[in-house]
């Protein structure tokens, strides 16, 4: 058998600062052979990302402390001096990053970061360089390469900054590229046009791929071979076929588990805690668990409207010119009508910029509309008055996207909670209020003494549990959920909607579940609605639109969504 | 960490602050200051700077640390009372600047519009005037003396943090935990004071201490032009009466009004610069 292109053994990575230390990678054996993808998948902090910053060499030593081996071609790079790592940086070795924003410089033209690459690594003149650039521009996909090579990076779409940067990465024909998270942070489609671009680009190439990702979809598209890591340890490595069907660790199967798909619909997703106890134990799944259920389209409390949305425009102007005049108007929601029933479930999705948030904050007038009515349980929002929109608030809530912004960083969780009904004058007094934050507290699957906390002490899931608490504290009847899972780890993200299944049926919640995540969406809505431009493009029962879907946007939204292996529910019930 | 001993976020900043030394040590110095200048301002405890105790010009030496000026007064006692009038100017000078500065530009990041306009006229008007000419003019026009220099100060120092504070105020209201407050019912009132605020606090304290030595160091200068105070020690006048004695030698008089300004101004900064670290709550406990 051939040696493969990187062998790593025993890599061990530590930050060690005079405070604390903390071990990121633990004790990591794997192979990437030659022509082949390897994927690392993991959730936040489990440490894939510090590995492929210390095969680049890129941790900072100190507070790094690096120890085994990396063997790239046979040579071991954490032994290399510093001059000759830097010649295998970019030139045997390159590296896609996440966020092709601020991967770019923006003061340079796009075609001069690519030709910079090839004068420094291939010591070409300037003339060469750029005309290799045009090349690499045209090969990578992007059009009208002799006049892009001249754009700037904010005159390119986020696709186009990833080609550029994919250009960049392959203008040395490097032997190995490493791509962390590189279609985190696009839009599915644009995603589904990369990730073939990759594919294309490793054959034709003859490329080795370390593929870094939290999705497990999109590892199952690309790779070959699968590495699971899981707090700083590498706990599963096999065949990504072997992954899916077969995988052995308790941990592999709660992340493949809670991920929605768009086949069969569990009345709750299987959480990675319902495979594994805190110390890692494997645990048994029971049938239980994972009643699969045909959603009750009919009845659901009854089937009164509770909110009819008529022929809505948001629109923003732009503003030019020395004076600020109105030069334009950007028409993000542009005349949508829907009406949703009492107790059910709305899923918009969308692609970024489609509306739908925009959307959502005109429902609740955070957003004054340009023209339309919103009849909420028989009265007109758009024509209440202050004090009228006041009372109003009692009863439809919103709940963020980002769960670290989304709360006062300078205000206890206690003193969140209780603002609401302090806001209403509700509740009782100061003791009574903090009463009522307790309980709700221990709703969400916090505990109750932890209300004199500040949100930075608490992690991601945890603060969008305690948005989630801060919303129902007045009792609402019609809650808002905007991207409300997006921010969170695929796991974390099965016990928040666990949980807001949960508090649908117990409050008798009516949801607009705002994704651009088609899986949660078809998990959790009864209907769904796909936005594009503005526009309402389709809306039906959520079953049909995945089944038999009519227009041709939803028909593309739906086929770029990487479909993962199937997975195999009954596999996992011991 | 356990729910007990959660502290507030002020005890906390507090204990962050003087773990770290040199942020101690510029807390004790300006401690000191400020009870220097009260003890001058009720008249007790320090020494005598009025009386002429010797001949003119003696060198600094065992009874006078920094020797004695024109009229045999003691340099060192001069220097003490100049504290008084340092301390003073910027305590009043802030506490005139720093409430504008935090409403006007509170007001006008948080409403936008033509409020904003209005406001960022006459910010931007205030910042297009040499500072020092309006000083003068506003001294000139009041007379000299020591409420022109507080009113001079004053009215020219609110407009730096007015700005600061506008642009953060239109960055926080972006944030999601105003629109979250919008969406409980909250009012303007409560989400400017109660959740914006609170949230640039911190740059309010920072933008104090740097106020504070600014103003300091524009009373040295005003009454250096023969501005400011008439009729009491102040560190501006020492140093002025020095341009005639540096050509005889006479260097104490300089040393000391400088040195005492330049350790103020020194620990001032140190301390600002602790201060926006420890009031970081994300930086809370560590």
């Amino acid at each position: 058998m051939d040696r493969p292109l990187l062998s790593i053994k025993n890599l061990t990575v530590d930050f060690i600062t005079p405070d604390a230390s903390m071990r990121a990678v633990d004790n990591m054996s794997f192979d990437v052979p030659m022509g082949k993808t390897v994927g690392i998948v993991g959730e936040s902090g489990s440490g894939k990302s510090v590995t492929s910053l210390a095969i680049m060499r890129l941790l900072q030593q100190p507070p790094a402390h690096i120890s085994g081996e990396i063997l790239f071609d046979g040579v071991d790079l954490l032994k290399l001096p510093d001059d000759q790592m830097r010649k295998i940086r970019g030139d045997k070795i390159a590296m896609i990053f996440q966020e092709p924003m601020t991967s770019l410089n923006p003061v340079f033209k796009t075609g001069a970061q690519v030709a910079e690459t090839l004068m420094l690594h291939r010591g070409m003149d300037k003339k060469t360089a750029w005309e290799k650039a045009i090349d690499l521009f045209n090969e990578v996909g992007i059009p009208n390469p002799t006049q892009k090579v001249h754009a700037y990076p904010h005159e390119m779409s986020g696709g186009q900054k990833q080609r550029v940067m994919i250009a960049m990465a392959i203008a040395c024909d490097p032997k190995l590229l490493i791509c962390d998270e590189p279609t985190t942070a696009l839009d599915v489609t644009i995603q589904k046009q990369v990730l073939e671009l990759l594919r294309g680009l490793q054959e034709k190439h003859k490329m080795s791929m370390l593929f870094i990702t939290h999705d497990l979809g999109v590892i199952a598209d690309v790779a070959d071979d699968v590495v699971v890591m899981y707090r700083s340890k590498m706990v599963e490595k096999d065949k990504t076929r072997a992954i899916f069907e077969s995988s052995k660790h308790p941990y592999t199967k709660g992340l493949i588990a809670c991920r929605p798909d768009m086949g069969a619909n569990p009345r709750r997703l299987l959480t990675v805690s319902d495979f594994m106890d805190e110390a890692g134990n494997g645990l048994k799944v029971t049938r239980d668990r994972v009643q699969v259920f045909e959603k009750d389209y009919e009845a659901k409390n009854g089937n009164d409207i509770l909110l009819e949305v008529k022929d809505i425009h948001t629109h923003f102007p732009i503003k030019g010119g020395l004076f600020g005049r109105k030069i334009g108007e950007v028409k993000a929601v542009d005349g949508v009508s829907f009406q949703l029933k009492r107790g059910k479930t709305l899923g918009l999705v969308g692609e970024s910029g489609c509306g739908k948030t925009t959307l959502g904050r005109t429902i609740l007038r955070l957003v004054e509309p340009t023209s339309g009515s919103i009849i909420y349980d028989g009265k007109d929002v758009t024509k209440m008055g202050q004090e009228e929109m006041r009372l109003l608030r009692r009863k439809m809530q919103i709940i963020f996207q980002d769960p670290y912004s989304s709360l006062n960083p300078r205000m206890t969780v206690g003193e969140i909670l209780t603002e609401p009904l302090v806001v209403h004058n509700l509740g009782g007094g100061k003791k009574e209020r903090l009463d009522a934050a307790k309980s709700l507290m221990e709703k969400v699957g916090m505990k109750a003494n932890q209300l004199n906390r500040y949100p930075h002490e608490f992690s991601g899931g945890q603060r969008q549990r305690i948005c989630i608490a801060r919303a129902l504290m007045l009792r609402p009847e019609f809650v808002i959920c905007d991207e409300s899972v997006s921010a969170l780890d695929v796991s974390i993200q099965a016990q928040v909607l666990n949980l807001l299944l949960d508090l649908q049926q117990e409050f008798k919640l009516t949801y607009i579940f705002i994704s651009h995540d088609l899986g949660v969406v078809n998990f959790i809505a009864d209907e769904v609605g796909v936005m594009n431009k503005g526009v309402l493009v389709e809306m039906d029962r959520a079953d049909r639109i995945y089944r038999q879907p009519k227009e041709d946007y939803t028909k593309a939204l739906l086929g770029a969504i990487p479909k993962g292996l199937p997975k195999n529910i009954e596999a996992f019930i011991s | 960490m356990s729910a007990q001993d959660t502290k507030s976020l002020w005890a906390d900043a507090f204990s962050r602050l003087v773990r770290d030394r040199w942020a101690l040590i510029s807390l004790v110095i300006v401690l000191v200051y400020a009870g220097i200048a009260v003890l001058a301002t009720i008249g007790w405890g320090l020494p005598d700077w009025k009386t002429s105790q010797a001949s003119e010009y003696l060198a600094p030496n065992g009874q006078f640390w920094l020797g004695t000026d024109l009229f045999g007064r003691d340099v060192f006692a001069k220097v003490i009372h100049g504290t008084k009038i340092a301390m003073s100017v910027g305590l009043v000078t802030s506490l005139i600047a720093i409430p504008i500065g935090v409403f006007i530009g509170a007001i006008a990041g948080y409403f936008g519009g033509w409020i904003d306009d209005i406001i960022s006229w006459f910010i931007t008007t205030f910042s297009s005037i040499p500072n020092i000419m309006l000083l003068i003019s506003i001294t000139l026009i009041m007379g000299k003396g020591l409420v022109s220099v507080y009113l001079a100060l004053g009215i020219t120092g609110w407009v730096g943090l007015a700005r600061l504070i506008r642009g953060e105020v239109m960055k926080h209201k972006e944030r999601e935990y105003v629109h979250a407050a919008s969406a409980i019912g909250g009012g303007h009132f409560r989400k400017l004071f109660i959740h914006i605020l609170p949230n640039v606090t911190h740059l309010v304290i920072i933008n104090t201490s740097l106020q504070f030595q600014t103003a300091i160091k524009s009373e040295v200068i005003l009454s250096y032009l023969g501005l400011g105070v008439q009729g009491e020690p102040s560190w501006g006048t020492m140093i002025d009466d020095a341009r005639q004695e540096l050509a005889r030698g006479v260097w104490w008089q300089l040393a000391g009004a400088t040195f005492a300004m330049f350790l103020v101004v020194l620990a001032f900064n140190i301390l600002g610069d602790a201060l926006r670290d420890s009031l970081d709550p994300k930086l809370k406990g560590k």
